[in-house]
């Protein structure tokens, strides 16, 4: 079968590895452009989220590629992107475009029916149930490795002193994971790709600002979605961190210290969690950013999204009792790149003086 | 020899350019239409506020700021670019020195920046909606066939201000054109414009920001009366509007400039005849990989100035 | 004794009677704000988050009406109504999750807000436990909480029957606290609508444009899915591929699908509010529905904070036509 899958970040590169050796074609999705947005637009509900237009255009493109089923994910709400899947299947039923749109529900909301997706796939591929998780456990190790190298790459890039550099090195240190194909292979990519990263000529005098990204899970880390923006920052010499990776493993250590649990710390100012998506997170992230020592937070969210139009009501709160400026993109298909940049320098600006402030006065914090 | 510092605002309805001296003091001034052409509008700007200045005045330093504040750079070869609310928050600051709020509306966007002790602590932007705008308040004064000048006059003659609803231009056009309908007189219509665009704008740009006093109102919009009173109304206050409302941003970047070239010793400023100086962009489609980046190239006579666009670096050119 | 201050608004419509009669036996006065008006409106827009949804928006601005009358706003905190042992993972909309927490750190000057949480999966008799933790608040003991619930149950089971004759919730309650006369129902109506959508957007006159009446004028009885018992309702989950996850959406989605497949029903008018994040779902969900349920005539009606009357009325009376032709024609 011809499979596809939705563009997220750099996660095509593992997930291809797994659609291919699971004995399917892999349709690749391309990253998402202006074509995928106007595309997607125009059969979209127009009060529906960014991500749910990106997804439907990507959909239909993978489908002129010839593109037969779309693995997705559902969950179990109450943010709507647990329903997309449902919403694209209507309207490319509707489109009648002949295509499955095949989502795998969270395990915990019905174990069956997830194993039943699983197993076909696995089934229709050829692959028995031992080569089949010894493809999963590769790709899950591929997933890390993106993460890692990209975590990295945001680490670096403040440093840079020639402008691109740590972008092209990235690059080349996915093209490494991606011709990975066991195991041993991709631990040895990811140590290749490191030391190409760290090889980058930096100026390590620098005293970057600090900014750490939350907000929604595609715009954060679909970068097609965002502009681009963690690049954009670390091109202005802000080394940014942000909370969520797509492998559970690196979200843990992505905070320091974060032992402390984020919905806890969010709790004074949001007494339910979760209220779906990453709403109370966005809390309970600012707070810790806060603590460990960042100097601004950018919340990113789709234009409407509700859970994060929660956290943003109370964020005005938060930001005044820990001291941390906030800066929220809302961002739709009119949202624009020289739009973003201009807030973001002045936001970079503010910043910088805060910091400057702070120094002259030899305060802990200063509260605005 | 006056040392002169020029600013230049590029947005995407005007262009603004000053000259200000080391007191601050404004030596010439320029407005323009941007009209889609920004390189032109700024060449002609140029030689225009050129043959303005005093012949002892010299450039020792130019910056640039506004939307096109990176195209612009290439053009006047500034010392510095700036954002323009960065821009706009240093003029205010210099004029008034313990500025708390501004609010600033432009052609099409609007802001809004809170300062203490001198330093922005926040600062929010309109989102899409034209509504909190100038450009709105221009298509309505063409629809009452009022000339925009005199629409402040007007605002302030009426007697009690019409309620326009309207989140967005669109709703609120016909929410006028209903209340012509029903006979409601001009003035009382304009000063309910003017009501509303304030309360659209404190409703979203406004939203939650804590607006102490002083605050200053600038911006192409300030001009009008009707605005400013319809601002001191709902605030409460009394708004201050800087004798060179309509070219704060431009003050800002002039006084940035004066800064930078004093830093850096000299200026690269190319002077004021440019006129005849041919510049053009063009755009390739880099094949080098997968991401396809649309490349810009920016040409002087020819000669290839800079390059952006690329994602990766590969073809990184800048005068700057 | 205290006042108790209720926004007639969001769940109002449903649950109001339970709540009255709950206070009024515990010797609390219950004060509730007036109905929608432009001043609630622009209230509500000033003070709430520029993002939010309308019905948001509206709620902000019924608690500023009500704030300086009252010594605590009635607010909870509506996580689920699902019964306990119920399968489902269904919630109320991430706003009504955090709503207590927006009202509080968005408004100044404003009462107390008694925001117990509501999650009716947490037990059997978690409803009790949430009555009782009202009570001890307002330092009642369990004897009088015991009392209280139950007579309030009797009540909310009048309302309910109510509505499952064809009676309006506000009709409803007039008829319960008001002595008010019941209104005659509609002998012989012309057409016969579905309108369906938020409690709080198709009950609320201001918001709506004055929807329903326009309706009764033009002889047209009308249909909501509150006069749905929950039994007809739920059979609908099964007719889509994966239910919202909210409850208030999953009740419209359901009674829309409900009123399709009647035969006497000749249209269904979905009434949705500007901004609201899960209707960008519902609202093409059923469209997409009506046209496969053999093209039952639909259409949707966005409110927002200036829609106003004689914009509502030109599409309800287009789409009046439009039946009133294709019925003649038949």
């Amino acid at each position: 079968m011809k499979i596809s899958f939705p563009h997220m970040g750099h996660s095509y590169v593992a997930l291809k590895w797994l659609v291919e050796n699971t004995g399917h074609e892999c349709i690749v999705p391309p990253e998402p452009s202006s074509r995928t947005l106007d595309l997607g637009v125009r059969h979209s509900p127009e009060f529906a989220c960014i991500p749910f237009k990106i997804l439907m255009g990507t959909y239909l493109e993978v489908i002129e590629k010839g593109a037969e089923v779309i693995l997705t994910s559902g969950s179990k709400g109450p943010c709507r992107a647990g329903l997309y899947w449902v919403m694209h299947q209507y309207i490319l039923e509707e489109l009648d475009v002949g295509v499955k749109v095949v989502a795998f529900e969270p395990p915990l909301c019905d174990l069956k029916d997830f194993f039943q997706k699983i197993r076909w796939v696995r089934k229709t591929g050829g692959l028995s149930l031992k080569e089949f998780v010894q493809v999963l456990r590769v790709t899950w190790e591929k997933l890390k490795a993106i993460d890692e190298i990209e975590k990295l790459s945001h680490e670096i890039r403040p440093y840079e002193t020639n402008r691109g550099e740590t972008t092209r090195k990235l690059w080349q240190a996915l093209d490494m994971l991606d011709a990975a194909n066991n195991e041993v292979d991709v631990e040895d990519a990811l140590q290749e790709g490191q030391k190409l990263l760290q090889g980058v000529s930096q100026d390590r005098s620098r005293n970057p600002l600090k900014i750490g990204i939350i907000g929604e899970i595609y715009v954060v880390l679909e970068p097609a979605a965002n502009h681009y923006i963690q690049i954009m920052l670390g091109e202005m010499g802000v080394l940014t961190d942000r909370s969520i990776y797509l492998s559970s493993y690196t979200s843990k250590n992505t905070i320091e210290n974060r032992e402390g649990d984020v919905l806890e710390v969010a709790k004074p100012y949001l007494g339910e969690a979760p209220i779906g998506g990453h709403g109370a997170n966005s809390i309970g992230e600012t707070i810790l950013y806060a603590q460990n020592g960042f100097d601004g937070i950018v919340q990113l969210a789709p234009f409407a999204c509700i859970p994060e139009i929660v956290a943003k009501s109370i964020m005005p709160a938060v930001s005044r009792d820990h001291g941390i400026p906030v800066l929220t993109l809302f961002i739709d298909e009119q949202t624009s790149k020289a739009g973003v940049q201009t807030r973001l320098e002045a936001f970079v600006d503010l910043l910088d003086k805060r910091r400057q402030v702070k120094a002259k006065r030899g305060i802990e914090r200063l509260v605005i | 020899m006056i040392k002169g510092y020029l600013g230049v605002d590029v947005g995407s309805v005007s262009t603004n350019l000053v000259v200000i001296d080391d007191q601050n003091q404004l030596l010439a001034a320029q407005y323009l239409r941007t009209s889609g052409k920004p390189i032109e509008t700024v060449q002609k700007g140029l030689s225009a506020i050129g043959e303005d200045l005093p012949a002892d005045v010299e450039i020792a330093g130019a910056a640039t700021t506004g939307s096109a504040r990176y195209l612009t750079s290439l053009i006047v070869g500034a010392d510095v670019v700036k954002n323009e609310i960065t821009a706009h928050a240093i003029a205010s600051s210099a004029l008034v020195e313990d500025v708390k709020t501004i609010i600033e509306i432009g052609g099409q966007d609007s802001k809004i920046i809170i300062l203490r002790e001198g330093v922005v602590t926040d600062f929010a932007m309109n989102t899409v909606c034209a509504a909190g705008t100038g450009s709105f308040l221009d298509q309505q004064a063409s629809r009452l066939l009022i000339s925009i000048e005199d629409f402040g006059n007007y605002a302030l003659k009426a007697k009690n201000p019409v309620r326009i609803a309207g989140r967005c231009a669109v709703f609120a056009e016909s929410d006028m054109v209903h209340k012509q309908q029903l006979g409601h007189n001009t003035e009382d219509i304009i000063a309910g414009l003017c009501e509303a665009l304030v309360r659209n704008y404190m409703n979203n740009v406004g939203k939650g920001k804590e607006i102490l006093a002083p605050v200053m109102f600038q911006g192409g919009v300030a001009a009008n009366a009707g605005l400013v009173q319809a601002f001191n109304k709902y605030l409460g206050l009394e708004v201050v509007v800087p004798q060179h409302y309509g070219v704060m941003g431009s003050i800002g970047a002039a006084i940035l400039a004066r800064e930078a070239s004093r830093k850096k010793g000299s200026t690269s400023f190319k002077g004021f005849n440019i006129q005849e100086i041919n510049f053009k962009t063009r755009s390739f489609e880099c094949k080098g990989c997968s991401n396809a980046c649309e490349v810009v190239q920016f040409f002087e006579n020819n000669e290839l100035l800079a390059r952006w666009g690329d994602r990766c670096g590969k073809w990184e050119l800048q005068a700057m | 004794m205290s006042r108790i201050g209720i926004p007639r608004t969001l769940a109002y419509f449903i649950y109001f009677p339970f709540w009255k009669v709950f206070f009024e036996e515990l010797n609390q006065e219950v004060i509730v704000s007036s109905p929608t008006t432009r001043e609630i409106m622009d209230d509500g827009v000033r003070d709430a988050v520029t993002d939010a949804c309308i019905p948001i928006k509206l709620y902000h601005g019924h608690v500023a009406d009500i704030a300086s009358q009252v010594d605590y706003i009635f607010g909870p905190r509506l996580v689920s109504v699902r019964k306990h042992g119920d399968f489902g993972t269904e919630t109320f909309c991430p706003k009504f999750l955090g709503l207590p927490d927006m009202v509080r750190l968005s408004m100044d000057n404003i009462p107390e807000i008694i925001d117990v949480r509501v999650d009716l999966k947490q037990g059997k008799d978690e409803f009790f436990k949430v009555c009782s933790r009202v009570g001890v608040f307002l330092g009642k003991s369990e004897k009088e909480v015991k009392k209280a619930y139950h007579r309030a149950l009797k009540v909310q089971k009048r309302f309910k029957k109510l509505l499952y004759q064809n009676i309006m919730p506000p009709d409803a309650m007039d008829i319960l606290f008001a002595q008010g006369e019941r209104k005659p129902l509609i002998a012989q109506p012309d057409l016969q609508i579905a309108v369906v959508g938020y409690p709080y957007v198709i009950y609320d006159d201001y918001i709506n444009g004055r929807i329903v009446s326009l309706l009764e004028k033009e002889n047209v009885k009308i249909y909501t899915q509150d006069m749905l018992s929950d039994k007809i309702m739920n059979r609908q989950a099964r007719n889509i591929p994966k239910s919202m996850f909210w409850y208030f959406s999953n009740r419209a989605v359901y009674g829309a699908l409900h009123y399709m497949q009647q035969k006497n029903i000749d249209g269904i008018i979905h009434i949705t509010a500007f901004a609201c994040g899960p209707d960008a779902i519902v609202d093409r969900l059923l469209e997409i529905e009506a046209k496969r349920h053999g093209q039952v005539p639909y259409l949707a009606i966005m409110v927002d904070e200036h829609t106003g009357d004689a914009g509502v009325r030109t599409r309800v009376e287009a789409f009046l036509d439009m039946l009133r032709f294709r019925k003649d024609k038949s």
